[in-house]
């Protein structure tokens, strides 16, 4: 029955995460955007109380259910998380986008065995490493290349974006075992962190998420044990296209996070017009800018419903790439709009912590318009489903 | 808890309505858009499926409204035609304002006329809403009511009320002030108007834009004189609110239908024309406008259904107001661009009569 209603783990959910994000995260929010430095004290704190206590506790609560719901449990959080500060979002600890192709790629041995060493309570993340200087979204023309020698797999090749990259315990690594196959020579790796041959590169310089960790990765024979290749489980071994199907979970994850972002920035837009707005400034622009703002409001609720469905989808393994393309693409657009008005709203008047933080959620919100699938990588997706029949290219 | 899937009973409530948009209502449309109405042969046919006596079964009705299911209908009959979905929702918004707002004795006076299984489906309802001076949102309702010794007085205008001229049963929404010195904005009410009432202009709108198959005319009110059992229930009731977002929300499924009928219609057109040796929606240039529609539809009736929900739910009146407002708002301004850009889509063709793409263009800009 279709209900837009939160149940009492979902809601407890967002709760949970929306005073964590208020208490750990905007307090720290516009100093490490200045350092590009995370306190030891916020990983401590997350791993208490998001990771140990907040997730733990919705998976309590989404067992109770009795249904599937850590996508949607997670998207709720994810939101609630981006509003209080997106980059430090992605610095909580934890597998991380390691998880999901462990998840759906690993035999039970070795999710037991790679995702044991996050449950000992100690600091660990993932990360996963797709992306190189001369590949993006077009993962055919893969370079980085993996060679079986005897019981190793000896990987070479120039990774670069990876989030976490330099402090994940895990690289979900994706390389290709024989470039003449194109995407079908392409698999996920298992890459421990300090493995001989795997060298830290450039943390990058952004223009947003700066306190987001965002490495670059060298590959020189790195060896790892063949037991690392995620090869996918049972008979069907369809190795990247199922591991490229990861992405349908994890694209409504970034949508969340866009949708955290431009409410952020919506909330201080109108909180401003409420409290900061300058004397002798025109009434009938303020008038024009709640209107304005008015629509905002709907389009993000929007978002939320795109976002929400496409995780609903997937938590009843209903296939979703389509609709998760959706709640990306409309949330990556949405994300830069609401900013984009905000800063625009709040030109006038004195310097203040909310402006500040406005300019900085501004320059977070452009990369998710870009990274998981551009803007136009979502389109293509969805428009390849609406036309399965015809090529699309 | 949240869910997005209609039920198994709403699923096949929706593939009938669907059956009949496709049989019935766009094989019409280009008649129904000349004549400026549906054919009683069409209402029959929809009188006998019950999809347009949503109201209790005491009173000849199918069983009372859901507001997601007839979400759902409502998108079904757009998705046939838009103007004809107008003709037929516009006509059950003036038993379904009485069923909601107003007392026992009044909807045992006006509703079982609509459910009479021979000839009810006959019966034209109609709800004035809009005004000369705004459009679909209650805070541009102004209509003047004023208590006076033996009932109300009425002054100001509607305009674009669905079969305001031919209507069997008038509703129409509007302000009252209980006392002169009150402020002008007063509780929302509905009234209901006799056959021939003094002080009221009735004027046809003849040329409009589009949704002509929806036949509208404008009131105008000059010191008419009501009756005091003319007001339907209590002024500044829930049920009042609750009439006013129904029709919010069943328009917005409206739009919703509207740009799906576009967004199917363009798609087909896209997969079939070739140019430069290859289906022009094998272009990107074709293809994300396609994929741009289909996004923006889903996420406006999504709003559409959450406004519904809340409906069902008996939410408080200011979230179902700002709920309904809001998907109302997006769900036109969606189905304005979605259809602007099928015809973009179809290029020459879409802005032929040959083809409903430019009938749906104007059908959605003649919705504010």
């Amino acid at each position: 029955m279709i209900d837009f209603t939160l149940s009492k783990a979902q809601q407890a959910a967002r709760d949970y995460a929306h005073q964590v994000a208020l208490e750990e995260m905007r307090p720290l929010s516009l100093e490490c955007d200045r350092t590009e430095e995370i306190p030891e004290s916020f990983f401590w704190n997350m791993q208490r109380r998001y990771w140990g206590g907040a997730a733990a506790q919705a998976r309590a609560y989404g067992q109770d259910e009795g249904v599937k719901q850590e996508n949607l449990l997670s998207v709720i959080s994810q939101e609630e998380m981006a509003w209080g500060d997106a980059a430090l979002a992605t610095a909580i600890p934890g597998p991380g986008l390691a998880a999901p192709p462990i998840l759906s790629q690993g035999t039970p041995e070795q999710q037991a065995r790679f995702l044991s060493i996050y449950m000992d309570g100690q600091l660990h993340w993932g990360a996963l490493a797709l992306t190189e200087p001369g590949i993006g979204s077009d993962v055919a023309g893969m370079s980085t290349t993996a060679v079986l020698d005897g019981d190793e797999w000896v990987i070479n090749g120039h990774k670069h974006y990876i989030t976490n990259g330099a402090r994940a315990d895990l690289i979900v690594t994706f390389a290709t075992i024989d470039k003449r196959l194109g995407r079908e020579g392409i698999r996920p790796f298992v890459v421990p962190k300090g493995t001989p041959g795997l060298i830290v590169g450039r943390i990058e310089k952004k223009m947003g998420l700066r306190a987001s960790q965002t490495a670059e990765l060298i590959f020189e024979n790195c060896r790892i044990p063949k037991e690392n290749l995620l090869a996918g489980r049972g008979e069907k071994k369809e190795g990247f296209k199922a591991a490229m199907g990861t992405l349908d979970a994890t694209r409504p994850m970034v949508g969340a996070l866009a949708v955290g972002i431009a409410r952020a920035a919506y909330e201080a837009a109108c909180e401003w017009l409420r409290e900061e707005l300058p004397a002798g400034y025109p009434p009938h622009k303020r008038r024009a800018w709640e209107e304005e703002l008015k629509e905002l409001g709907q389009e993000i609720e929007m978002a939320r419903f795109l976002v929400w469905r496409a995780a609903w989808m997937a938590d009843r393994r209903i296939p979703n790439s389509k609709e998760a393309s959706m709640s990306k693409a409309y949330a990556g657009a949405l994300v830069m709009k609401a900013t984009a008005t905000a800063v625009r709203i709040t030109a006038p008047g004195e310097e203040s912590e909310r402006k500040l933080l406005i300019q900085k959620w501004f320059r977070d919100a452009k990369v998710f318009d870009i990274f998981e699938g551009t803007a136009q990588i979502q389109r293509l997706v969805i428009a390849r489903r609406l036309f399965p029949n015809i090529d699309i290219p | 808890m949240l869910d997005f899937a209609p039920t198994e009973e709403q699923e096949e409530i929706r593939k009938l309505a669907q059956s009949i948009a496709l049989d019935h209502l766009r094989p019409h449309a280009r008649k129904a858009e000349a004549e400026h109405d549906s054919p009683n042969e069409l209402r029959l046919t929809l009188a006998q499926t019950g999809l347009t006596t949503p109201f209790p079964e005491e009173y000849g009705g199918s069983g009372p409204l859901e507001a997601v299911t007839y979400t759902l209908i409502a998108e079904e009959l757009a998705y046939g035609d838009p103007g004809l979905a107008l003709n037929i929702v516009g006509s059950l918004m003036g038993p379904l304002t009485v069923w909601l707002a107003g007392s026992r004795e009044q909807q045992e006076r006006y509703l079982p006329t609509f459910g009479d299984s021979t000839s009810g489906y006959l019966q034209r309802g109609s709800l004035a809403f809009a005004e000369r001076t705004g459009g679909y949102t209650l805070a541009d309702i102004h209509l003047q009511a004023r208590r006076t010794s033996d009932g109300y007085l009425l002054n100001g205008t509607k305009r674009d009320v669905v079969h305001g001229q031919r209507a069997d049963l008038r509703v129409v929404l509007a302000r009252l002030s209980e006392h002169e010195s009150e402020s002008p904005e007063g509780k929302l009410c509905a009234f209901v108007l006799s056959g021939a009432q003094e002080g009221l202009s009735i004027q046809a709108e003849e040329e409009k834009l589009g949704l002509q198959a929806a036949p509208s005319a404008t009131y105008l009110f000059n010191q008419a004189q009501l009756p005091a059992e003319a007001l339907l229930g209590e002024a500044g009731s829930s049920g009042v609110v609750r009439a006013a977002t129904l029709y919010q929300i069943l328009r917005a499924a409206i739009a919703c239908g509207t740009a799906r009928a576009a967004f199917e219609y363009c798609s087909a057109y896209a997969r079939e024309r070739i140019a430069f040796g290859r289906p022009i929606v094998s272009y990107q240039g074709i293809a994300f406008i396609i994929a741009e529609m289909a996004m923006k539809l889903d996420a406006a009736r999504l709003l559409t259904w959450r406004a519904a929900c809340s409906w069902d739910r008996g939410e408080a009146d200011e979230t179902l107001i700002h709920e309904a407002e809001s998907a109302q708002r997006q769900a036109v301004k969606m189905a304005q661009a979605a259809t602007t850009d099928a015809i973009q889509v179809m290029g020459g063709a879409g802005f032929m009569q040959d083809h409903p793409a430019e009938m749906w263009m104007r059908d959605a800009a003649a919705m504010e």
